[in-house]
């Protein structure tokens, strides 16, 4: 792409403030670029907003996406713009001008406190979207509890004032006068140098199937279930049918409604995540239920093809007792007696089977809706024909016009982490055409400075949180408040519905002024995702941010305790005076700024550490590639060409090329990692080559790319018989020997070799693609070649699926074994034969076989040095392990290193590159900033008490303390995790963690048992 | 390093229940090293006896404190102001520490806290074992720099005996014959000849059977 150099715009547009879009939006703004969001409704969070848990942790995904929201929220370089859509975009790549429409919201932001006060005098009740139509809002609304802005809405809509001209009682019972009816449309013209395309997708509408969806209402689509299982919703997180409010006893999932389907308006793609989010239900229904809950999930092929997705799985089939009964559902019948759904279904024998359900749901696909198709063709995206944003698998979040790009489900159907590290990636792609513009827009934020209280006595302000209903629901949260106030220190107290939302953090600093408070103290949620956000807050006050103590009212108290409301409460109680007892002794503690070395080392060379290279080394900054192997290109170049028929070979050599001519990356082969010390922003590697060559590198950012190995099989003759080979050995076999591979008669594909037994849980993710791939690359060869593919689910997710498709429709036979009936192979001279069960048949066939081909697994490669050295953790099957499944899939707990490509997991190219991109981005979001800072909570040794017993040392999980020239233990405060073994260990007590003193721990148990002891 | 481990609790308590004012007194040297005896320590078993205390319903008030060495004057006479409140005091220093304090502080019992055991290293974090014996004459010259008389549980000046099997001791078969480990170790260095010739017998006098030792360095006295 031609770019006009020095004339980009250094700010970018995002539209759709889902999940995606706020990761792209917020690695961008923390990157140097200011960010236009742009979200169609009232607030941001989109769908992750409306699920309840996620799969494979079951953490709250409200819990988790919430800071996010926030920090969006009060990003100094991010403009919120809600009610608003992008209607038009002239210009080109580096230098847009958008346009957006923005719909009045007929509430002034400014003045609106969200008291609630307009929707509850609001007279016009209608279907509230955000639970599905599953109860009701008023007119005057906000979207959910925690959206941001949280600020309401009047939908224009539905408001009688717009539909008979008379009303307004929310203008004039609105305390703040925030009710304005003289809003009128607006159109900003804005300037913008790319553009990321996040609008996100919508659930398919299940009325086309006989489920009887819209006609019986306990046949309920899963996005509707979430929000029955949320404590949001609109039964409060009770499991209850929404015909008589009662418990279900039985639950029913159809899969695969509106995916896989070429009928009833439906579609051919899978959507890749509905037979997680099934499992995932179907355990926390289970979890929610107070009486015994049984539940079924009907469903074709089984696809927990993600990262650790198959022990969940197999968790629910064993643990939790989760039926998996393979059928297509043709039918939902009402049942004559007591008002249960039937369910008609065919056993895998083929005899017919009915049964009775209380509730059933429909695992609903996800689609474009037609109005991001209407707008994508507006700003000339060209799209796919199912209408997701056409790209190549070779650049997946660029899309058909230069400057505009994509992440999320609009590129395709995906789960939350695969999106995530697609919106980095995409940020990545945008950070990188406007390089050279980086900090041209952005404003920098001036932070008063910190107040010197050593002198003052504690001055403690507590805000009690009600959580919406997750904590009032079952803390009498006045009387904790009022109980609050009357202890030591404490000179102010708040009860407020949502402590976390913005307009809170807002009134906490009038609070911090208003009563000059030096400690705060917060009775809500926990710290683990909220502590940043109220320190922010105090820190935006002058206030050292660890004079900040959070009493957990809600996890540790209100979710457990609820049927005990009143014990609840003065467990609240305890666990406030603890706090409070704990504030009184906070110190300040002192965080100094890291200066940040501009360069990162990138472990690994194959194509997902290649793309990491060159995408920090296009956003400027410089890149160090270390291959072991003395040729680039890594696995990848055992692969001929993708399931799309994209030539991989070719792209490897105009990718390596590109690498060895980018002037900012510099290349060492046949390379390994000898030492590796230092921390984020300062590292020190030491690299020997073959030549025994030592290179030292400082480099402020590790990209750990180092791959994933073909699992050698010990089954099926393989390595016993040249007609036996891996999917790899037959890429190529048909690369180079094609002739001969176009003589054989027949070809038979075992799927899962060494996947998915005892041995090795997972699913190896790419070998069912890879066989459909070969299987069709056969079919080109000789069309008459018998082609068999024995599977035991076909994971063909996402637009994989349509291969799939062509497979069968070429001709090729898949034929399902069960893993206690495996095929065998059995040599015959120079052919083969393999027997296998039918499981229409229900017997053994016998054929003959010219090739075999296994579907061998991606295994971990073997990394247990660098993991050493690094410091970083892999799981039990050797893959590294990212800093949170869902939300962080690139990052590594430890700051400054980064993850990609198969050494996270098995996955394709495009998936490699997407996630070398998104590792790209991170990395280079943190090589831009400015903020980094080291201390804090760290361990410190007083020398004078130190016996230089050697105790610290040997326990540090990361190596940090050492005996020093002095003859006493030293720990570097830039090295230091802050983990408190040291300090619990010393047996001189020379070592106190800062924040974590001795005495402030024990005056919390003092607190804790005053009065009792 | 000298070695040493908790006594029981109910000794301590035995030892102190008819007290109301007990300081607990750690020492920062080998005990500290070896976990037996630090400031740690000392929280631990004052955190503990208070609680034991307040369950039995008996007034006792534990103070804490922990000496760089109860081994040297200067850091016991530390002791010298807040001793008073105590009615006494138990060191968790090795018996050498114990004694030295109750020497400084005549009027006050001074109690052992802790078992003195060895000296010895650590072999792994928890780990602890004895390596000398203090005899006062050291042979590990000329046994591979394995002590006969602290590995050898009968102390021989030539071994092994006759109960020596499989590299193991007669006494437990948990213990590597002292023995075993010389000759392994003088095989590896090629002085195997050292078993043509018995060493004379032992002068014990220079251990424990001279009575109380003392070492006196001229040039280091004041």
């Amino acid at each position: 792409m031609e770019m006009r150099k020095g004339n980009s715009v250094g700010s970018v547009m995002v539209v759709g403030g889902g999940i995606a879009g706020i990761q792209a939006a917020l690695d961008l703004a923390n990157s140097g670029f200011y960010v236009y969001m742009v979200e169609k409704t009232s607030g941001i969070g989109g769908v992750m907003a409306q699920l309840d848990k996620t799969f494979p942790t079951n953490d709250c995904s409200m819990c988790i996406l919430s800071p996010k929201l926030v920090e969006l929220g009060r990003h100094l370089n991010i403009r919120l713009m809600t009610l608003s859509e992008l209607e038009a975009l002239e210009g080109e790549a580096g230098d847009f001008t958008a346009t957006v429409r923005e719909r009045p919201r007929y509430v002034d932001m400014e003045k609106c406190i969200a008291c609630g006060m307009c929707a509850e005098k609001c007279p016009r009740k209608v279907d509230n979207e955000f639970n599905q139509g599953l109860d009701r809002r008023k007119a005057a609304y906000v979207k959910y509890p925690q959206t941001v802005p949280l600020k309401y809405a009047i939908d224009e809509e539905n408001c009688i004032y717009f539909e008979k001209g008379k009303c307004r009682a929310c203008e004039k019972f609105c305390p703040a006068e925030a009710v304005d009816f003289s809003q009128k449309e607006t159109t900003h013209k804005i300037q913008v140098g790319s553009v990321i395309l996040a609008p996100g997708s919508r659930t398919y509408d299940p009325k086309a199937y006989d489920y009887g969806y819209g006609l019986y209402p306990d046949v309920v689509t899963s996005i509707e279930f979430e929000r029955v299982l949320s404590a949001t919703g609109p039964s409060e997180g009770h499991l209850v049918r929404p015909s008589d409010h009662q418990p279900p006893r039985k639950i029913a999932w159809l899969q695969c409604v509106g995916s896989r389907d070429l009928q009833r308006n439906s579609h051919g793609y899978c959507s890749g995540v509905c037979c997680m989010y099934a499992v995932k239900e179907a355990i926390v229904a289970k979890e929610h239920s107070a009486e015994p809950l049984d539940t079924a999930i009907f469903f074709m092929d089984l696809r927990s093809y993600g990262k650790d997705f198959e022990k969940y799985y197999n968790r629910a089939r064993d643990e939790h007792g989760v039926r998996f009964i393979r059928s297509r559902i043709h039918t939902v019948s009402p049942s004559i007696e007591n008002g249960g759904l039937l369910i008609g279904y065919t056993r895998e024998n083929g005899e017919p089977a009915e049964e009775q359900f209380d509730m059933v749901v429909l695992s609903t696909g996800m689609e474009v809706p037609p109005e991001t198709a209407a707008l994508a063709r507006k700003l000339g995206v060209a799209l796919n024909h199912y209408n997701f944003a056409a790209t190549n698998a070779f650049a997946p979040v660029s899309t058909s016009r230069p400057g505009v790009y994509t992440c999320g489900l609009f590129q395709g159907p995906k789960d939350i982490p695969f999106s995530v590290a697609e919106a980095s990636a995409a940020a990545c792609a945008a950070a990188i055409d406007l390089a050279e513009a980086r900090g041209t827009c952005v404003q920098v934020k001036e932070l008063p400075a910190e107040l010197d209280l050593s002198e003052e006595e504690p001055r403690i302000g507590v805000f009690v949180c009600n959580c919406g209903i997750n904590i009032g629901s079952v803390v009498n949260v006045r009387e904790v408040t009022e109980y609050a106030a009357g202890l030591p220190n404490v000179v102010v107290t708040h009860e407020n519905l949502f402590t976390c939302s913005q307009d809170t953090q807002e009134k906490i600093k009038q609070v911090i002024q208003e009563y000059r408070l030096n400690r705060v103290v917060v009775a809500a949620c926990s710290p683990r995702t909220h502590e940043p956000l109220f320190q922010e807050t105090m820190r935006s006050c002058g206030l050292n941010k660890y004079l900040f103590e959070m009493a957990n009212i809600r996890d540790q108290d209100a979710w457990v305790h609820q049927k005990e409301p009143e014990r609840a409460t003065e467990k609240a109680k305890d666990l406030v005076r603890m706090a409070v007892a704990r504030a009184s002794l906070l110190k300040p503690v002192v965080e100094r700024p890291l200066e940040i070395r501009q360069k990162g080392l990138v472990i690994g060379g194959g194509v997902a550490g290649l793309n990491a290279a060159l995408n920090l080394a296009k956003q400027g900054f410089e890149a160090v590639v270390i291959e072991k192997e003395e040729e680039l290109g890594g696995l990848a170049l055992r692969i001929p060409h993708t399931i799309e028929g994209l030539d991989v070979r070719d792209y490897l050599h105009r990718l390596i090329a590109e690498v060895r001519g980018n002037g900012n990356i510099e290349v060492l082969t046949g390379a390994e990692l000898s030492g590796f010390k230092g921390y984020k922003g300062n590292f020190t590697s030491e690299v020997r080559t073959r030549d025994n060559q030592v290179h030292i590198i400082e480099h402020g950012v590790t990209i750990v790319a180092s791959g994933a190995v073909e699992y050698r099989p010990k089954e099926f003759l393989y390595g016993g018989h040249p007609g036996v080979m891996t999917q790899l050995d037959l890429g190529a076999f048909i690369h180079d020997r094609a002739s001969e591979a176009a003589g054989w008669n027949r070809a038979v594909f075992i799927q899962c070799v060494g996947s998915r037994n005892d041995e090795n849980p997972n699913c190896s993710r790419i070998c069912c693609q890879g066989a459909v791939k070969h299987a069709i690359a056969l079919k080109d060869l000789n069309p008459d070649m018998d082609v068999i593919v024995l599977y035991r689910d076909m994971r063909m997710y996402g637009l994989l699926e349509d291969y799939y498709s062509t497979a069968r429709s070429r001709g090729v036979l898949f034929s399902r074994y069960s893993r206690l009936q495996p095929p065998e192979v059995a040599g015959n001279g120079a052919g083969l034969y393999v027997t296998f069960t039918d499981h229409v048949l229900d017997r053994p066939v016998r054929v003959s076989a010219d090739a075999v081909i296994l579907a061998a697994a991606t295994i971990a490669a073997d990394t247990e040095r660098l993991a050493t050295q690094l410091k970083i953790p892999r799981n039990t099957d050797g893959f590294f392990i990212e800093a949170h499944a869902k939300l962080r899939p690139v990052d590594f707990s430890s700051e400054g290193i980064y993850l990609c490509g198969t050494a996270h997991g098995p996955k394709l190219i495009t998936e490699s590159i997407s996630q070398a991109m998104a590792a790209a981005s991170r990395a280079g979001s943190f090589l831009a900033s400015r903020d980094q800072t080291i201390g804090g909570v760290v361990a410190r040794v007083d020398q004078s008490l130190c016996a230089a017993c050697l105790v610290c040392v040997r326990n540090c999980p990361y190596g940090v303390p050492f005996i020093n020239d002095d003859g006493v233990s030293e720990i570097n405060e830039a090295l230091c995790q802050g983990c408190g073994i040291c300090a619990s260990e010393c047996p001189a007590k020379a070592i106190q963690l800062a924040h974590y003193a001795d005495d402030q721990i024990m005056i919390k148990v003092d607190a804790l048992l005053k009065g009792v002891v | 390093m000298i070695m040493a481990k908790a006594k029981p609790m109910d000794e301590i308590i035995n030892e102190i229940k008819g007290f109301r004012k007990v300081l607990i007194a750690g020492c920062n040297g080998c005990v500290t090293v070896c976990e037996a005896g630090g400031m740690k320590e000392v929280e631990l078993l004052a955190s503990a006896l208070r609680m034991f205390f307040m369950r039995e319903g008996q007034e006792m008030e534990i103070g804490e404190t922990s000496l760089t060495r109860q081994c040297d004057p200067e850091y016991n006479r530390e002791l010298q102001e807040s001793i008073r409140n105590y009615d006494a005091v138990v060191s968790l220093a090795c018996g050498a520490g114990v004694q030295f304090l109750a020497e400084m502080y005549d009027n006050v019992p001074i109690l052992p806290g802790v078992d003195t055991c060895f000296i010895g290293v650590t072999e792994e974090p928890g780990v602890w074992t004895e390596r000398c014996q203090a005899c006062g004459q050291c042979l590990l010259a000329s046994t591979g720099g394995i002590c006969p008389i602290a590995r050898c549980s009968k102390r021989m000046a030539n071994g092994p005996c006759g109960g020596s099997a499989n590299g193991k001791c007669e006494v437990n078969k948990e213990i590597a014959c002292g023995w075993q480990l010389i000759y392994d170790r003088l095989k590896q260095l090629g002085q195997l000849d050292r078993f043509e010739q018995p060493v004379d017998i032992k002068n014990w006098s220079t251990s424990r059977d001279g009575g109380p030792r003392k070492i006196i360095k001229e040039v280091s006295r004041q």
